[in-house]
């Protein structure tokens, strides 16, 4: 496959990911904040922070403009229909790549960002905006996992939609302060999909320190960062033929050490570690991974 | 409630659907007995519901002219066009003879020049024509091909008789809308296909495929194809990516590729891929900075080396612009006689070149009268249409003939045929012309039934091009049965 088209396939597959859950985060967060069980400004503060954007006094003075924008703004990479359109020239510079309907489905979740009609519900509105954004980005992962041949392209998207997926969730991780309560939590598991999950998962009372460990080390939880690491692993072996447990490159070793690491962490010595710097550590080991993966397969020479 | 069909009235040209009777032509009985039962609100209905399905597969042209770059559809006419058995039988025997004409005329041109020292093709004409290239003499390309893929663009005269309006021999587009106006129409409007059987098209990207690996460099076991685009921003870019798909070839980028001991390679995940055929999207002029335009940032640095040694094949191949060259086009009748030794099977419009004194000042003297047209320009820009143009664009264009003769050629106005087309209240008879592509596979020309109806969609206008205001038709080439 094509260098060019092998970065193209991983940001179009980031940046849908990244939509997905941007979305999802910004309509739990309106929700939760309407009703005062967390502190609003605070928990719209760890928002922009995942979103990327500065989140400066003026966006808190102006809530609303600053929903809009995180929401609706197509210009800017850090909004979910910005991050659609990033998908969207990805997917255009790799349409013959792509199957038929991998392709009607990111143009039309694209045509239908940029609507007028969709953009003139208002804030009243954003809510179901946000839901139709997330149901297409989850059917554009399904269509790809059901429509394409499970080689190179799709490990491509895979690796992709996983790290992304991994990033996301530390970067929500990180703005949980010590002190948080029960909310605070409610809400992070709401955000990362994990709330009735996690509720089955553990029948006893709430207890921050096992939903931390569900949102990190889980290995059966397909948005925490153990199971998506071990995806992005696993996909990386595919491509290059290495068995699992060994290394061809040096993205294999990096995914593969953090793997090992995620999966021989304890929940208690997560915890000691403290919430926001635990999260802050992946997330740097996450871009480490990333930047692994984009010098051993996106080279800017030729390779060879 | 009115049908569709009822205020129909046929054009003062000739009609594709109306005989002069003012009936249906027999092939068209049949669709006129369906539309016959169609409402004119039932067919608004389906007009909007079908350009909702083409932007969203993504059917769109760019236009340059717009600083965003705006994606639009290529507008899509419902009513099909109709071409019975015996008139197709004879534009592919015209259009295979004309391409094999042009294909003997470039090997000559770039070898022996035969043709010239005969006085067949005035020298100067071909020396002077901006296609033609220096750097292309004596390079035999695989199996003499230059012209693997061409659109030859006919149009019907008041008799209905088919005529060559022009040659595409460079990087024709347009077989993208004729693949998706036909899937479009079958899925959207099946009942328009009651009584009819018309060839189908869906193959063209397979006997494209066998026609680029006919022309592969003799010496490859197992070629490879890509694809070269000039990339997103191209007004064809959708062509190339629907292209590229059906035949399940790699669509590059020049930046995709580089070249090494004459050889060309891909940049892949797996290290260098070797290419041996590059169905090229890109000019001439931007193949390759180091022999053509230093600038050029679409193209790859030694590719014209790996060509010229052999190693590559190059569709179309380079310099085959000179035979599209419109001064050049007055010649081809000439040269299906000096090369096959045949009768055209399809004639020109009569043409006059202005590099000629006598012609130039018939021409300056008529220009009302007729349509002038630069040389080596195409889609439908830097025309001259006399009997609509005003007297100051008469006397910019006789002021710019007498500067630079060679640029220019005129032509009668030929009263392109006319056909039921959607309007605002109903159908209407709009002019349109017919694209039918060939594909050239060593010395056997293949004409695939997938021809490109192009229609002007203002009412009188004689520009079909997409650039212009030019919607298209899907084109229905019937076989022998029907």
């Amino acid at each position: 496959m094509l260098s060019r088209v092998a970065e193209s396939l991983y940001w179009a597959a980031r940046n849908v990911e990244r939509a997905e859950d941007l979305a999802r985060l910004v309509d739990v967060t309106a929700a939760r904040a309407v009703d005062r069980a967390v502190d609003a400004e605070s928990r719209w503060q760890a928002v922009y922070e995942v979103a990327g954007i500065g989140g400066s006094d003026d966006d808190v003075a102006d809530r609303l403009g600053a929903i809009e924008r995180i929401v609706f703004d197509g210009e800017s990479p850090f909004s979910v229909a910005g991050c659609i359109r990033i998908a969207r020239r990805n997917a255009i510079g790799v349409r013959a790549e792509l199957t038929t309907e991998i392709w009607e489905c990111i143009n039309t979740l694209y045509l239908f960002a940029e609507s007028q009609s969709a953009r003139a519900v208002g804030l009243d509105g954003v809510s179901s905006f946000l839901r139709a954004i997330r149901e297409s980005a989850q059917a554009f992962g399904g269509i790809c996992d059901a429509t394409l041949a499970h080689e190179d392209t799709w490990l491509f998207l895979r690796i992709g939609r996983f790290l992304e997926r991994a990033a996301t969730t530390a970067r929500v991780l990180r703005g949980i302060e010590a002190e948080a309560g029960p909310h605070v939590w409610q809400l992070v598991l709401e955000a990362c999909c994990a709330s009735e999950p996690y509720a089955r998962a553990r029948q006893q009372s709430f207890d921050p320190a096992e939903a931390l460990a569900f949102l990190v080390l889980s290995a059966s939880f397909p948005r925490s960062v153990r199971f998506c690491v071990r995806e992005v692993d696993e996909a990386l072996h595919r491509l290059s033929g290495a068995p699992s447990g060994t290394f061809a490159n040096a993205a294999e070793r990096t995914s593969g050490r953090l793997a090992s690491s995620l999966a021989f962490t304890g929940a208690t010595e997560l915890c000691e570690e403290g919430t926001a710097s635990a999260a802050a550590r992946i997330g740097r080991e996450l871009d480490d991974l990333g930047a692994a993966i984009t010098a051993a397969y996106f080279p800017r020479v030729p390779v060879g | 409630m009115r049908s569709i069909l009822d205020r129909y009235a046929p054009a003062p040209a000739f009609d594709e659907f109306a005989g002069d009777d003012g009936r249906p032509r027999a092939h068209y009985e049949a669709l006129a007995a369906t539309l016959e039962g169609i409402t004119s609100s039932d067919f608004r209905h389906r007009v909007t519901r079908i350009n909702d399905v083409l932007l969203r597969r993504g059917v769109t042209f760019t236009v340059y002219s717009d600083a965003r770059g705006t994606e639009r559809i290529l507008p899509f006419d419902l009513i099909p066009r109709i071409v019975p058995a015996g008139d197709w039988d004879l534009i592919a025997r015209g259009i295979a003879q004309r391409v094999l004409a042009l294909n003997a005329f470039l090997n000559d041109v770039y070898g022996e020049a035969r043709a010239l020292r005969d006085g067949i093709v005035p020298r100067e004409l071909v020396y002077s024509s901006p296609h033609y290239e220096r750097e292309a003499i004596d390079v035999r390309p695989p199996r003499g091909v230059y012209v693997h893929v061409s659109g030859i663009d006919l149009v019907r005269d008041a008799d209905g008789t088919f005529l060559v309006l022009e040659d595409n021999v460079r990087t024709p587009s347009g077989i993208s809308y004729v693949l998706e106006n036909r899937d479009v129409l079958k899925r959207s409007f099946p009942r328009l296909f009651e009584g009819y059987d018309p060839l189908p098209v869906d193959d063209y990207p397979r006997r494209l495929r066998d026609a680029l690996l006919a022309s592969a460099p003799a010496h490859v076991a197992d070629p490879v194809i890509a694809l070269l685009t000039p990339g997103i921003y191209n007004s064809a870019y959708f062509e190339h990516t629907l292209l590229a798909r059906r035949m399940g070839v790699e669509l590059v980028e020049g930046s995709d590729l580089f070249v090494r001991d004459n050889t060309v390679y891909a940049k892949t995940t797996r290290g260098p891929q070797r290419i041996d055929v590059i169905y090229r999207r890109v000019d001439d002029d931007f193949i390759d900075p180091l022999y053509f335009r230093a600038d050029s940032g679409l193209g790859v640095p030694g590719l014209f080396d790996a060509y010229r040694a052999g190693n590559v094949t190059l569709a179309n191949a380079v310099g085959t612009g000179v035979a599209d060259d419109k001064a050049i086009y007055m010649y081809v009748p000439a040269m299906i006689r000096y090369y096959l030794g045949e009768e055209p099977v399809l004639e020109n419009v009569p043409t006059y070149d202005c590099s000629v004194g006598a012609q130039r000042s018939h021409v300056l003297a008529n220009l009302e009268e007729l349509v002038v047209k630069r040389t080596s320009a195409s889609g439908g820009y830097g025309m001259l249409i006399g009997p609509m143009s005003t007297a100051a664009q008469r006397d910019e264009f006789a002021d710019a003939i007498r500067a630079k003769p060679r640029e220019f050629i005129a032509q009668p106005v030929v009263t392109l045929s006319a056909h039921p087309t959607v309007v605002e209240d109903g159908l209407a008879p709009r002019h349109v012309d017919l694209r039918p592509f060939a594909l050239l596979a060593g010395d056997r020309v293949d004409v695939p039934p997938a021809a490109l109806t192009r229609v002007a969609l203002v009412e009188g206008s004689l520009v079909v091009n997409s650039s212009q205001g030019g919607g298209s038709k899907d084109t229905w080439v019937l076989g022998e049965r029907c």
